[in-house]
Order: C-alpha cells, then structure tokens, then sequence
C-alpha cells in the first residue's frame, strides 16, 4: 500500500457550498481510509497570497502531486507556477474526458499554440496533476483516478518509511506531524477540526493507532470516532481576489498586455519576461487583458466565459452555437476597451477609447532579417530632408 | 400591406416585412407610440429554433450603448448574449415573454416583441437589411456549419 501513495491537495470551493464542500470532504475522508493518498486541504488556490500557509504548505511538497480544485486545469497549473510550485503537466483522463466533448480538430492549433509559448522557468521534474472538480459530483470518478495515478507513478523512494512522500517534504509544515502548528491559526475551522487533526494526522502517516500526535493536541480523542477531514490549511476563511494567471505555455512574451493595462498589474522580470507583477492593483470582474491577448494566454479562473476562466478550446457551450457574433457582440478588442474605459472612469480617471496601447499585432510575426530596403530607408532618414 | 421581402437561408425563407425598418444585427423595429418596438427577425429566430429561455441583465429604462451586454437567450440549437442594436434606451420588456418565450417563434413580428426602445441612430431599409443578409450568409453558414443549408 505505502508503495503507491501519492500527495493529494485539495483546493475548497470559494463560499461555502455545502455540496461542494461535501464533495471535498467526501474524496478527501475516502483516500485517506484506502491509504492510496497524503491528503491536504487548502483554502481556495487562486485567493491565496504567495506567502498564505496553504500555499508555503504546497510549496513544501516534493515529488508527484495531484491538486484538485473548483478551476480548470489550466488555471490550476499556472496559479500554482506563478506561486514557485513548479513542475511538468501531469495528464489526467478525468481532464480528457472533458476535452473529449470538444470538436477534435481543435486539437491540432492548440497543440501548435502551445509550442510558440515561452514556457515555464526552472520547472523540475516531477509531474503536476491539475484536476477540475467540475467535472463530476461523483466522489468515486476522482478516487478512481488518484488510485490509477498513484499506480502510474509510484516509485521506490516512496517505500523507505510510512510517512511515504513526506520524507522528502518539511516535517514542520506538515499538518500530519505537527497539527498544533498549522491549525492554530485557523480559527475558522472551529473546535471539531482542530481536536481531529490529530487523528487525521496519524491516518495520514499510516499509524492506526492513537499516535503521539493525539497528545501533541493535548485532546484525549476516542480511538472509535470515525475519520474526519483533514483541517483546512492556514484557515477557511480567504479574501476573494481577482487577477491574471499567465499561461506560458502560449505566451509569446508580446508585452501588448503590458501595454493595454492602465493599472500597473503586469512587469517584466530580470529576465524580460511578462509577468503579473501587482496582482492586486487588477480591476475585479476586468478582463479586457485577457481579451486583447493574441494567443489567449492570459486566464481569469472566475470569470463566466470558460475561454477566458483557462477552459481548453476556448468557450464550451455544450455543441449549441453562439449566435452572439451574429446578434452584435463587440470583438474582443472593443469589448476590451470598454471594459477597461468602465475601470479608468470608476477610478476617476478619463476614458481613453482606443487611444493607448491598443495591440500592435504584427509585433508577434517574427521579425525578419533585415534587408537593402531597411538600409536604403534608413539611410535616406538619416539625410533629414 | 406589401408583400413581405424573402431571403432564402437554403430552403427555408426568411420572410422580411417591408411595414418597418432593421437593425443588422437582426432585429426589427417598429414605431409603437413615440418609440420602437424592437424584436427578432425571422432570420435570427430560424437560426436560433426553439426559444426556451430569455433573461435580461438590465432593468427597464435603462440607457444603453450599442453594442452594451444586455441579456441572454437559449434555444434547442444556440446560446446567445443579447446586445444593444444601438445606442438608445431600453423603456420596458415585453412581459409577456418572461413567462413564455415560445412567442418568440409562434409570432415573432408582433407578440414576440422583446422590448420597447428609443433611439436617434440611422436604421435600415428592408432592402438594406436583405443586402446585409446576403452578404453574411456565407459566413453565418461557416458559423452554422452548413446545417441549415439542407
């Protein structure tokens, strides 16, 4: 059993749906009695600050790693890269399935999208499983896939203890070892959470008797009470944020982002490359970046049009039409700009139309050597005629 | 009354009364008082099929500029959001239609009127408008994958 454990992050639905919230809880209690999975809870991934609990938690992680969350893969992948959780695109059949219902011949020009990116800096090699708990209200569909990827990647290391993955991992940041540490700032979970988290500490580590852990909690736990899940990392209660998430892998580097906000979100880092450097200076619910990006790269998980909140294929509307083109929608571009007209003039500042930094798309063509034209032209401005 | 225009979308023909005047982003708009009553064309409804839910995002009068969000639509065959035809102002919905949207179909000239508006913006001819047709159709057929060309 300990030979295909593999860490599992859970990522809570932002509010406090008791649907999802059961659905969580449900996956989480499963794979820590089948002992297929480390399982971890954290607030909502894509409000958490670099330096929340949940996060340093997640950063602390070694090796293979499943993250479940309310976004969409993509959205998962990137939100956690932009935060130093780093690794390759593990690929799941539950995130297939979903691409299965678009057209196929999408598939192709993403495929081509993807290569033209950037790509991510300093990734390690370890796999990074993304997974949409959209996908189904079946708790059984995702402890199905966690087994088969547990099985898929499990590797000698695993075996060398009971704490399976942890060995590599920093033991003072674990909830498992040290419930006192990381639940004591989380007074949203209330009194049950905390007194459980000793037990479900020493599920986790594969002890079934009542550890040393119970004692650390200074709570004298019934060894019959039935496993809870595990508390939820640096606390439940989030502030929702709104901001960009930069897929790099479609990222060109174009900089017309950079160049549209008016808001100062996004900077260039040593390396000149984009990044969203001021997330919080973003306007909430303006995605008109996103929009004037030439490779849609550029991904707000919470908004309402799934091309833009990192769906695969752009937007997915089961197989019915969007007629929105025929019926007057702006494009992207005047949709852009009036979004971020609204913003400037809601921040008292003057509307300022097309007038600034409007996307300058043959910058992305590849520049070409330069030629006797260039030079004649040159040369003929330099005589300042 | 005039016999209506007709564009042929395939077999189907799209009938265009001449007793009023058009948006291009197909919706017709018919003096009611001192403003207009704006609805569906027939070209727009056999594109979208059967209506089954309509929803506004804007209260009534309410000013709008063209283009401006201001609801959805969903039939057996489209999602749609609905824009503002032009810069103008929404005075009220057509209630009626909140409770069935069907009129949109069964009637879409007159009692599947969608809303009542005002505007000082140019509008179209039905010859202008049958022009703007033919010149989207191939188009809207790409869109469409040629389904309704049947």
């Amino acid at each position: 059993m300990a030979g295909r454990k593999i860490t599992v992050v859970i990522s809570q639905a932002p509010g406090k749906n008791p649907v999802k919230r059961h659905l969580e809880e449900e996956i989480a209690t499963r794979l820590m009695l089948s002992g297929t999975a480390e399982v971890s809870v954290v607030p909502h991934l894509y409000d958490l600050t670099s330096d929340h609990t949940g996060m340093l938690w997640l950063k602390s992680l070694r090796g293979n790693l499943v993250v479940l969350g309310w976004l969409y893969p993509r959205a998962i992948r990137w939100v956690l890269d932009r935060n130093g959780v780093k690794g390759k695109e593990g690929s799941s059949r539950l995130n297939r399935l979903e691409d299965a219902d678009a057209d196929d011949q999408d598939h192709p020009p993403e495929e081509a999208a993807e290569s033209r990116g950037i790509g991510a800096l300093d990734v390690p090699n370890r796999l990074i499983y993304a997974i949409d708990l959209r996908n189904d209200s079946d708790p059984e569909i995702y402890i199905k896939e966690i087994e088969r990827l547990a099985d898929l990647t499990s590797v000698p290391l695993v075996q060398l203890g009971f704490g399976g993955i942890q060995l590599t991992a920093q033991p003072e940041n674990s909830p498992a070892t040290n419930g006192a540490g990381t639940s004591s700032d989380s007074t949203a979970n209330g009194a049950s959470a905390h007194s459980h988290n000793g037990d479900t500490g020493s599920v986790i580590s594969g002890i079934f008797s009542n550890g040393n852990s119970n004692g650390a909690n200074g709570h004298a736990e019934a060894p019959t009470l039935p496993i809870t899940s595990p508390a939820v990392i640096g606390g439940g209660d989030v502030r929702r944020r709104w901001y960009p998430v930069i897929d790099y892998s479609r990222c060109t580097n174009c900089m017309e982002c950079i160049d549209f906000c008016l808001f100062g979100v996004y900077g260039v880092d040593h390396a000149d490359r984009i990044l969203v450097e001021e997330q919080d200076n973003c306007k909430k619910g303006c995605p008109a970046c996103s929009r004037v990006c030439p490779v849609n790269a550029i991904i707000f998980p919470e908004h309402k049009t799934p091309g833009i909140a990192g769906a695969d294929g752009g937007p997915v509307e089961d197989f019915k039409i969007d007629l929105s083109k025929l019926f007057g929608a702006p494009s992207a571009l005047e949709m852009a700009v009036l979004e971020r007209d609204q913003e400037l003039v809601a921040d008292g500042r003057e509307a300022v139309g097309t007038a600034v930094g409007l996307p300058k798309r043959q910058t992305c063509q590849p520049e070409k050597a330069r030629d006797e034209l260039d030079d004649l032209m040159d040369g003929l401005d330099s005589l300042d005629l | 009354m005039s016999e209506p225009l007709v564009f042929m979308m395939g077999k189907f023909e799209a009938r265009i009364p001449v007793d009023r005047t058009y948006f291009e982003s197909h919706f017709w708009a018919v003096p009611h008082g001192d403003v207009f009553r704006v609805g569906f064309t027939s070209y727009a409804v056999r594109l979208l099929q059967d209506v089954y839910f309509l929803d506004w995002s804007i209260d009534a009068d309410t000013q709008v500029r063209k283009k401006q969000s201001i609801g959805e639509i969903e039939s057996s065959k489209a999602v749609s959001t609905m824009y503002a035809p032009a810069d103008g102002h929404v005075i009220r919905f057509n209630e009626a239609l909140l409770n069935d949207p069907s009129l949109i179909n069964a009637d879409n000239y007159d009692k599947g009127w969608l809303y009542e508006f005002s505007t000082t913006q140019p509008l179209l001819s039905p010859d202008e408008y049958v022009k703007v047709l033919e010149a989207g159709w191939d188009q809207t057929q790409r869109l469409l994958k040629n389904q309704f060309n049947e």
